[in-house]
């Protein structure tokens, strides 16, 4: 009877034990924060980046813009990395039909963005996207109708090439979703990115 | 009873353990264990880092004021900053450039033009066809191929003062530089809220398409595949339009009036 006993507190300790040490695992994987030169940040920085030919695919139309510039301001906060996307212009946007693009703006910036790891892979979710585009062109099919793309992104940051990619594969993992009305919208790029204050030109890495 | 070996003993407990209630714990314990395996990464992407870190000249191991750029580059916007970096940048860059943009910033949407742009603000969608996350492929049902009735279309999100709803199907690639228009349809309530298969609303009117015929069809060319819009307009001002009329012209007309609307796009190949 009293070896029982004992088997069972020994049982529990172990447990509580094993789910201790897993939460501070988790927490530790779960919690990606930005680094430079391998060091952890602890004041934020701005970065910018820029990607060549992102494409935006609404139902039926990709409108890709040859350049994607964009601003955020990165910084850790408990160990975990966050963001605020502050600038986002666009450059050459043209479709794959007869459409122009009267104007794109990307709006209610800043955009709130958060690092996180999924499956050994770190990932920047960015939430409260809002990109308007106005289309034109007499033999555009939707001529003078604004089409508001909203929701959320993730991307997937490698740290050996220092870039983020867009991906459906990277919108699936990370459970992320544009839409246009009922429609999903497809974005893929690839952004790669630098320093612009304190730490510029130093390696940008997350883990 | 039999004596019990040392593994039977501890099955026994994990038992007993059970009934007194362990097992969720063990699961979370399980599960907690599976999510802090993910940590093994955290040594990769560190080492990556590290060894990125170490490949760099020491010229670009500056860190604080000196690595600063100067202020008015800062104040500046996203495309100043990229150049200022990239004139700063030195030969130890790490990862790929950042290019300055070429050509001009696109512009934002001015009051203007949101005044006088038709807003895609309608939910809009056909219980006909299947879901998908992109663009539906028509049915050969309802295509030349097979019956070539318009599928059923449902819609919600009319905004109140609209005076009649139209509907326009048109190819998005234009044939001989002209709109093609494979369906059109004007005079629909607006109080409704959808259109069955093959079927016109009371009071409503039909267009005459680019094929030449007061009605529907899609029936690309054999060997092609195309996509079609579908544009729902919600219409502030109501329409005269007779059987047979101009889809052009509503069109037109829909542009003019700026109201709101829904848009979906479907394709076909043969």
């Amino acid at each position: 009877m009293m070896k029982r006993k004992a088997t069972r507190i020994f049982l529990r300790g172990f447990l509580a034990a094993l789910m201790l040490s897993a939460v501070l695992a988790g927490a530790a994987s779960a919690a990606p924060a930005w680094k430079f030169n391998g060091e952890e940040l602890t004041s934020p920085e701005k970065v910018v980046g820029a990607a060549e030919k992102s494409g935006l695919t609404i139902p039926g139309m990709t409108t890709t813009c040859e350049n994607f510039l964009y601003t955020i301001v990165v910084s850790n906060k408990s160990g975990t990395g966050e963001g605020s996307i502050t600038e986002l212009p666009l450059y050459n946007c043209t479709t794959n039909t007869k459409c122009t693009v009267v104007a794109i703006a990307a709006e209610k910036l800043p955009w709130v963005a958060n690092l996180s790891t999924i499956s050994t892979k770190n990932y920047i979710v960015i939430k409260g996207i809002k990109v308007s585009i106005l289309y034109g062109g007499k033999l555009c099919a939707i001529n003078g109708v604004t089409a508001e793309v909203t929701g959320s992104a993730g991307g997937w940051l490698d740290n050996t090439t220092e870039s983020a990619t867009f991906s459906p594969t990277t919108f699936s993992t990370t459970k992320t979703e544009l839409r246009m009305l009922e429609n999903t919208v497809e974005w893929n790029g690839f952004f790669p990115t630098e320093a612009f204050e304190w730490h510029r030109e130093q390696a940008l890495s997350v883990s | 009873m039999a004596q019990r070996t040392g593994p039977e003993r501890f099955l026994g407990s994990l038992l007993k353990a059970a009934g007194a209630g362990l097992i969720p714990v063990l699961v979370a314990a399980v599960l907690l264990g599976l999510a802090g395996c993910g940590g093994g990464s955290d040594a990769q992407t560190t080492a990556n880092a590290e060894s990125k870190t170490t490949t760099q000249s020491p010229s670009v191991s500056n860190k604080g004021k000196q690595g600063h750029l100067t202020s008015e580059a800062e104040q500046a916007g996203a495309a100043s900053r990229v150049e200022a970096a990239g004139a700063a940048r030195g030969s130890g860059k790490h990862g790929p450039a950042v290019a300055a943009p070429k050509g001009e910033e696109e512009p934002e949407i001015t009051p203007q033009q949101r005044e006088e742009a038709t807003v895609a603000s309608i939910s809009f969608s056909s219980p006909s066809l299947p879901k998908t996350e992109s663009v539906a492929v028509l049915p050969a049902d309802y295509t030349c191929d097979g019956a070539n009735k318009w599928p059923a279309f449902s819609w919600s999100g009319i905004p109140a003062g609209t005076k009649e709803v139209a509907l326009l199907m048109m190819n998005t690639q234009p044939v001989d530089e002209k709109l093609f228009f494979d369906w059109a349809i004007a005079g629909i309530d607006p109080s409704s809220d959808g259109i069955g298969a093959g079927e016109l609303p009371a009071g409503a009117v039909v267009g005459k398409n680019s094929f030449g015929r007061n009605g529907y069809s899609i029936c690309p060319p054999k060997g092609k595949a195309e996509t079609f819009m579908l544009l729902l307009y919600a219409l502030p001002k109501p329409l005269s339009s007779k059987q047979g009329f101009d889809p052009l012209e509503l069109r037109e007309e829909a542009e003019r009036q700026a109201g709101n609307a829904g848009l979906m796009a479907v394709s076909y190949a043969r």
